[in-house]
């Protein structure tokens, strides 16, 4: 049995997934760090740990997202863009557009039947709308990012944040918690802030069915349903959604195993 | 000490036209300090006036914008903008060429221990603006003309907003504006216009935007004899120098090299193969050059051709002062709709067998920003390449990311592969 190692070393966590050549997903790590810190290394062994494996049992290692350069070790790097496209595109095969918000940026990508990148457009000029906005609006609110989901679920009204700017945003959330509003109409206020500028960026690459969103965001409901709401479409969503990327790059790395044996 | 095992690269030499384009442009700024030196009149122009006229004065112009890429490139553009923003309270909104401008002029005139950039600029004494290329341009040289207090020539250029041939009242209009800034200069110059002269130049003028057309045509062979970024330098002598024999020297050899380079199936792209040919669409992001070249070349993509370079390449018959008003008006393609414009940039990309485009999302340039993401669409459609943007400046160091520029390249290298294999 061969295994391949796919890493997705992002800017706020690392994920990381190794399969064996016959196509199975022999175990996955996700370590809430991401690179320029321990988490990568976290995040192999995690892994290896799990697989009952050593590195050196690893045949190729691909690895992805922000951090891709900085893995020791590592047979090669892709983008993250055709990972997440292999990776929706072997969890949910028929998927056509594919929503990934990252720690700093957002991708929104066309892909064809066989998982391989057609299109894809990325956020402009800032990170308005990222993984770091939730975050930052997470803090502010004096809450977990996770919980973000079942506060929305909870709103009886969405109060409107205009800001996209991060900064702005977070002084906008903090004039509304002074006037008393409910936090959770706050959160669902920030979700369709972030569902409208998603939205954009999947109507100009086209909206195709069937999409599904991947990243670790995908986990958050409420943000998921917003984001149907603005676009109006059915966006499918993944259990494992947060190790697409991850798992783009170990279906990257069989490839090279296959080729290199 | 530890001995070191890095080794230096071996830097190749430049190719002759790269040294007679290196000594022309030095010549030209020698002959504005010249002038300088003994009071004499010296301009700063925008880039597509008609410069035949200063030249048949013999008066030196010199360019901001020529200037400021040169200055960004050597990352050198941040301390005028900062006294452009700073001192002067220009919004950072605005183009960075202008807020780089503004600020050296203003530096020049105030700043008793002002240190100069490596191409450094004369105090300009009158300004040249054309309105052909940007809009910005005219607050910009209002501003330079208010803050040195000296007098401004204007070439207004219409938008071509019914895309039809240049009409009668269009071209009249343009060939009144030539007549009377050449009797305004008569005035502030002191000099009488040589008429004669005047047209000469007008035919070396032509001469030079064949040539320079030939040159640029020549790179749809494959491999490319030039590396693309090469089009941002030799474009130099045709912003400067338009009507001058030596540009004509620079682009004859230029013509040679790179017919040499066909002969010998070489390309200035160097030892990486082309895997991926790709136009580079907007202008270079400046600061950012080295490190955009660099990360193409990892991915065996060469920038091939450019809608930007072509530009200052202007054809009317010498003597014909309202065709060459019209094609003042016409030479930019900002003058043109974005069907029109990103439709001309389609046929280039498909002459020259582009894999992909690759934009420039110039956060300077709101106009050419229209045109992009807009224009992405079309391109996509009449070529069935991938077109990908990225975020940048053309001078402001403070915009460009190198991790999602390479995200980008690398996304677009991957569709380009699969594209290839697919075929």
């Amino acid at each position: 049995m061969k295994y391949a190692l796919g890493i997705d070393i992002g800017s706020t966590a690392t994920k990381a997934v190794i399969m064996t050549s016959e196509g199975k997903i022999a175990a996955s790590a996700v370590v809430s760090i991401g690179t320029g810190t321990a988490g990568p290394k976290k995040a192999l062994m995690e892994v290896l740990d799990k697989a009952g494996l050593d590195r050196d049992q690893i045949t190729w290692t691909t690895a992805t997202g922000y951090g891709r350069f900085s893995l020791e070790g590592a047979d090669d790097q892709k983008s993250e863009l055709s990972c997440h496209a292999k990776g929706v595109s072997y969890l949910m095969p028929g998927t056509h557009t594919i929503i990934d918000i990252g720690g700093q940026d957002i991708k929104v990508m066309s892909i064809n039947d066989r998982g391989g990148l057609v299109n894809f457009v990325m956020n402009d000029k800032c990170a308005a709308g990222t993984g770091r906005f939730l975050d930052t609006m997470a803090r502010v609110l004096n809450v977990e990012v996770t919980d973000l989901s079942d506060l929305s679920e909870k709103a009886d009204e969405v109060a409107e944040i205009s800001s996209t700017c991060t900064v702005f945003a977070e002084s906008e959330v903090i004039s509304k918690l002074s006037t008393n509003i409910k936090i959770e109409n706050i959160v669902a206020g920030i979700h369709q802030s972030v569902a409208k500028r998603v939205t954009s960026l999947l109507k100009r690459c086209g909206i195709k069915e069937t999409i599904a969103m991947s990243g670790g965001v995908a986990l958050n409901k409420g943000l998921v349903k917003a984001l149907e709401n603005e676009a109006g479409c059915k966006i499918h969503v993944h259990e494992e959604c947060q190790l697409a990327g991850a798992l783009g790059a170990a279906l990257y790395a069989m490839e090279n195993t296959k080729k290199a044996s | 000490m530890g001995e070191t095992t890095e080794v230096k690269k071996k830097k190749r030499p430049l190719p002759k036209s790269r040294v007679m384009l290196n000594a022309l442009v030095d010549s030209i700024y020698q002959d504005a300090y010249e002038a300088e030196r003994k009071g004499e009149p010296v301009g700063w122009s925008t880039s597509i006036f008609p410069q035949e006229i200063c030249t048949t004065f013999g008066v030196p112009v010199l360019f901001p914008e020529n200037n400021a890429a040169g200055v960004a490139a050597r990352h050198d553009s941040g301390r005028f903008i900062q006294t452009s923003e700073g001192e002067l309270g220009y919004s950072n909104d605005i183009c960075s060429y202008a807020r780089l401008s503004i600020g050296m002029a203003h530096d020049i005139a105030t700043d008793p221990n002002y240190e100069p950039p490596a191409q450094r600029m004369p105090r300009p004494t009158f300004l040249l603006c054309a309105t052909n290329s940007c809009f910005q341009l005219l607050k910009w040289y209002e501003c330079l003309s208010r803050d040195l207090n000296i007098p401004i020539f204007m070439q207004d250029c219409l938008f071509n907003c019914f895309e039809d041939a240049p009409a009668d009242h269009r071209n009249k209009y343009g060939k009144s504006q030539i007549l009377h800034n050449i009797k305004r200069m008569e005035e502030l110059f002191g000099k009488k216009f040589d008429w004669d002269k005047f047209e000469e130049i007008q035919k070396i003028s032509n001469l030079n935007s064949r040539l320079y057309d030939e040159c640029v045509l020549m790179n749809d062979k494959t491999p490319s004899p030039l590396n693309g970024f090469d089009l941002f330098n030799y474009m130099a002598p045709m912003v400067i120098a338009r009507g001058r024999k030596e540009t004509t020297e620079v682009l004859l050899q230029l013509k040679r090299e790179i017919q040499e380079h066909i002969d010998n199936n070489t390309s200035t792209f160097g030892s990486t193969k082309e895997e991926y040919r790709v136009d580079w669409e907007g202008i270079a992001c400046w600061p950012n050059l080295g490190y955009n070249l660099k990360t193409m070349k990892k991915y065996g993509i060469n920038c091939v051709t450019n809608g930007y370079v072509g530009a200052w390449s202007l054809h009317y018959n010498p003597g014909d002062l309202e065709q060459m008003a019209s094609q003042y008006m016409l030479s930019s393609t900002n003058v043109l709709s974005t069907n029109s414009m990103m439709g001309k940039r389609a046929d280039v990309a498909n002459h020259f067998g582009c894999d992909g485009m690759l934009c420039h999302i110039n956060r300077s340039c709101k106009y050419m920003t229209y045109h992009m993401f807009v224009g992405r669409q079309i391109v996509e459609d009449k070529c069935n390449i991938p077109v990908v943007t990225f975020d940048g400046d053309q001078a402001d160091p403070t915009i460009f990311n190198e991790a999602q520029f390479e995200t980008r390249v690398q996304g677009l290298v991957d569709i380009m592969k699969q594209n290839k294999e697919d075929k």
